[in-house]
């Protein structure tokens, strides 16, 4: 063997001891735990975190998070919090939210509570336990109004997900288009008796009374109901054109939904129905889903845009290790949190929770769901350029395609009505 | 019209959810708290026939009536039989039972709108200008048939004979020759095989999810309360009262208060008439 192919052998072996040494040092330090307490039999808390263990394997795939001089790995934890089932009280929620951060010591809670009535009453335990939390699941728009009381205490909470309002500026959008292009102009409102569907059914009401739309009615209606005739009969009698609804209940909004097709209520469905709201709705609920229009919010979560190509890998990085994801909302955003929180620590070159609170609020990168920063209140902004802020998008069951119709931007096809409308 | 129409089909739902408990309440004096877990475990039953067997729905359907019959049977024989007339322990034994069997199903995933039993015909009829499922329909009718066919059953058959013996006074029952503890344990059978009957009819209105059998042992108790515990006449008419209260009160008030029906009707039985419409368990009490 020639000299100079020894030495070059021995630098190569050296270059790779040294690279396996740095991964190991890497992977021997003292990770930093992430908590994931959140409703993981829901497809929201699943997806999300499957969402997080990808970002989390990405990460420490390129050596972990740097924190200071050191690289540390990131280490998942997650634990079942039941909140979106109908029968789990607030209180057990998060007692077993507290269980993982006094048993676990997170550096961070990422996702967290499913049910909006839940994260209120979490937002005091966050603070007592002054801890990072990055949520991207309950989305009602009483966070940012309960921040801004005393963004002192509640400054170590943000949130990366949608709120009920803007999510539900996706389908106003799709209203007027509907109004534009289809003449209708009369909607009837069914929001789920919560604080979450409420709040998204009054944004939606409260735009079609600016826009001139005739409000044919609103009745909320509880979330284990298992029958929807009467209220169904209402809309049809009242001559609606539309129906908008929110509903995150299967059991029940399934039965709405299937009771809409074969009552053939002569109104477009819009809104959100979980379920229907899943790629995988067709493959379930088949043909009872045709023609209903849902809203994927933030984008990245599940739909693969031709413009944007960063919801393309996402989606596909996600399908490749998971299978198909089971919802349309929020995956995106819970893949975004451990991004968001690694940028902070980085950036902090400490774990001290009031430095790498002050380092999120700096927030400012291009992620799958659009630009993603943080408001005053610790909300991400939504808009309809992903250039300035996070999206959402309307979109159509059309033959077992989900196509989206909203915004303009980023739609690939045009809405269809059913036949029974025509 | 419309109120009408569902408020028949809202009635014969409830009336299926009740079938079973009143039935086992009736004969073996066991309130079977585990019915709403034996109801979301008949409709697991069908579908796993159809999905991992490959059976058409027709007989996964048959086949899963009869096994849970039969789980009801060894329910029975291998845990009740030992605490029989112990009233604390059974309530206990049968609301254990029902909650493990729908936490292990939704520890195994039964959650979400991935579970659903196709409907038996898909299409739908126009009746004076209501547009009704052809499941919904089926439901009215064996519902209906069921009743019929229950009746016949325990007026003119050898075990319902057997059934209403013991029913109406176990100890004389006995000294005929009639065994209680097989006509238990025929009644638990039965009462299963009815939740699985029900199940198979109502899940296809909507999707299967463990914890769905929680809200249908609530309602099967509640008319079973309402009707008379040992009453299956008072349960049908329960289910009707309240089946249309609440289709009445989604029309007239609102449908966010349709769950108070069931709640605020058990208040006032309780209050007025505590045996039920139709039950004797504490008429000579009440009487007194």
């Amino acid at each position: 063997m020639k000299t100079s192919e020894y030495v070059t052998r021995m630098v190569v072996l050296v270059a790779c001891l040294c690279f396996c040494i740095s991964l190991t040092a890497a992977h021997s330090a003292e990770p930093i735990v992430l908590g994931v307490p959140t409703p993981l039999k829901t497809d929201w808390g699943y997806d999300s975190a499957n969402a997080i263990q990808l970002a989390v394997e990405e990460i420490n795939a390129k050596g972990g998070v740097k924190v200071g001089a050191e690289k540390k790995p990131l280490k998942v934890v997650v634990a079942d919090t039941r909140d979106m089932d109908p029968a789990t009280p607030a209180h057990d929620a998060l007692m077993a939210a507290e269980k993982i951060i006094l048993q676990e010591k997170p550096q961070a809670i990422l996702v967290g509570f499913g049910r909006s009535e839940v994260f209120m009453a979490g937002m005091d335990l966050i603070a007592k336990h002054k801890i990072p939390y990055i949520g991207s699941y309950a989305t009602t728009h009483m966070f940012q109004q309960q921040y801004a009381k005393d963004p002192e205490k509640y400054k170590y909470l943000f949130r990366a997900s949608a709120d009920a309002i803007v999510s539900a500026r996706a389908v106003t959008d799709a209203l007027d288009y509907l109004k534009q292009e289809y003449g209708l102009g009369k909607v009837y409102f069914m929001p789920q008796d919560t604080l979450l569907s409420k709040g998204f059914n009054g944004v939606l009401k409260g735009h079609c009374e600016k826009t001139g739309w005739n409000i044919a009615g609103w009745e909320a209606i509880a979330s284990d109901a298992t029958d929807f005739s009467s209220v169904l009969t209402k809309a049809k009698d009242a001559k609606a054109q539309v129906i908008c609804t929110f509903w995150d209940v299967a059991q029940s909004g399934t039965i709405l939904l299937k009771q809409w097709t074969s009552m053939k209520i002569p109104a477009l469905f819009v809104g959100f129905v979980v379920g229907a709201n899943s790629p995988r709705g067709w493959e379930f609920l088949g043909q009872d889903i045709e023609y209903s229009i849902h809203t994927e919010a933030p984008i990245g979560s599940a739909i693969p845009l031709t413009k944007l190509p960063k919801t393309k890998q996402f989606v596909e990085a996600f399908v490749k290790k998971f299978g198909k994801q089971r919802g349309t909302w929020l995956t995106g955003a819970s893949y975004e949190t451990p991004y968001i929180l690694s940028g902070a620590i980085e950036r902090a070159g400490t774990l001290d929770p009031e430095k790498v609170v002050a380092e999120i609020e700096k927030t400012d990168y291009i992620g799958v769901t659009g630009r993603i920063r943080f408001d005053k209140n610790h909300q991400v902004p939504y808009g309809t350029d992903p250039q300035e802020t996070s999206l959402c998008l309307a979109y159509q069951w059309q033959k077992g395609k989900m196509v989206p119709i909203y915004p303009p931007g980023i739609a690939e096809g045009k809405v269809l009505l059913p036949p029974w409308m025509k | 019209m419309s109120l009408l129409i569902y408020g028949l089909i809202q009635s014969v739902i409830l009336m299926l959810y009740g079938y079973g408990f009143s039935l086992v309440y009736g004969v073996s004096g066991i309130a079977n708290f585990a019915h709403g877990g034996l109801y979301i475990l008949g409709g697991f039953a069908a579908w796993s026939f159809m999905n991992y067997l490959g059976f058409p729905y027709a007989v996964a359907a048959v086949l899963s009536v009869l096994v849970l019959g039969l789980f009801g049977f060894g329910l029975y024989w291998g845990i009740l039989v030992r605490i029989r007339g112990i009233v604390l322990s059974e309530l206990v034994v049968t609301f254990v039972a029902g909650i493990a069997i729908l936490e292990i199903l939704a520890w195994k995933g039964l959650y979400g709108f991935y579970y659903n039993l196709p409907v038996f015909v898909r299409g739908d009829i126009t009746l004076s200008g209501i547009t009704v499922d052809y499941q919904r329909l089926i439901v009215l009718g064996a519902g209906a048939l069921l009743a019929l066919a229950l009746r016949l059953f325990v007026h003119h058959t050898r075990v319902g004979l057997c059934f209403r013996g013991i029913a109406q006074d176990e100890r004389t029952a006995l000294s005929l020759g009639i065994e209680s503890d097989w006509i238990g344990a025929l009644s638990m059978a039965f009462g299963s095989a009815l939740a699985a009957l029900a199940a198979i009819l109502i899940l296809p209105l909507g999707v299967m999810e463990a914890h769905i059998g929680y809200e249908v042992v609530i309602y099967a108790v509640t008319v079973a309360i309402v009707g008379g515990l040992e009453s299956t006449s008072g349960m049908i008419l329960a289910s009707f009262i309240i089946g249309f209260g609440q289709i009445m009160v989604a029309k007239y008030i609102g449908s966010s208060w349709m769950v108070i029906v069931p709640l605020a009707a058990i208040v006032f039985i309780l209050a007025v008439r505590p045996s039920g419409l139709f039950g004797k368990f504490k008429e000579l009490e009440e009487r007194i």
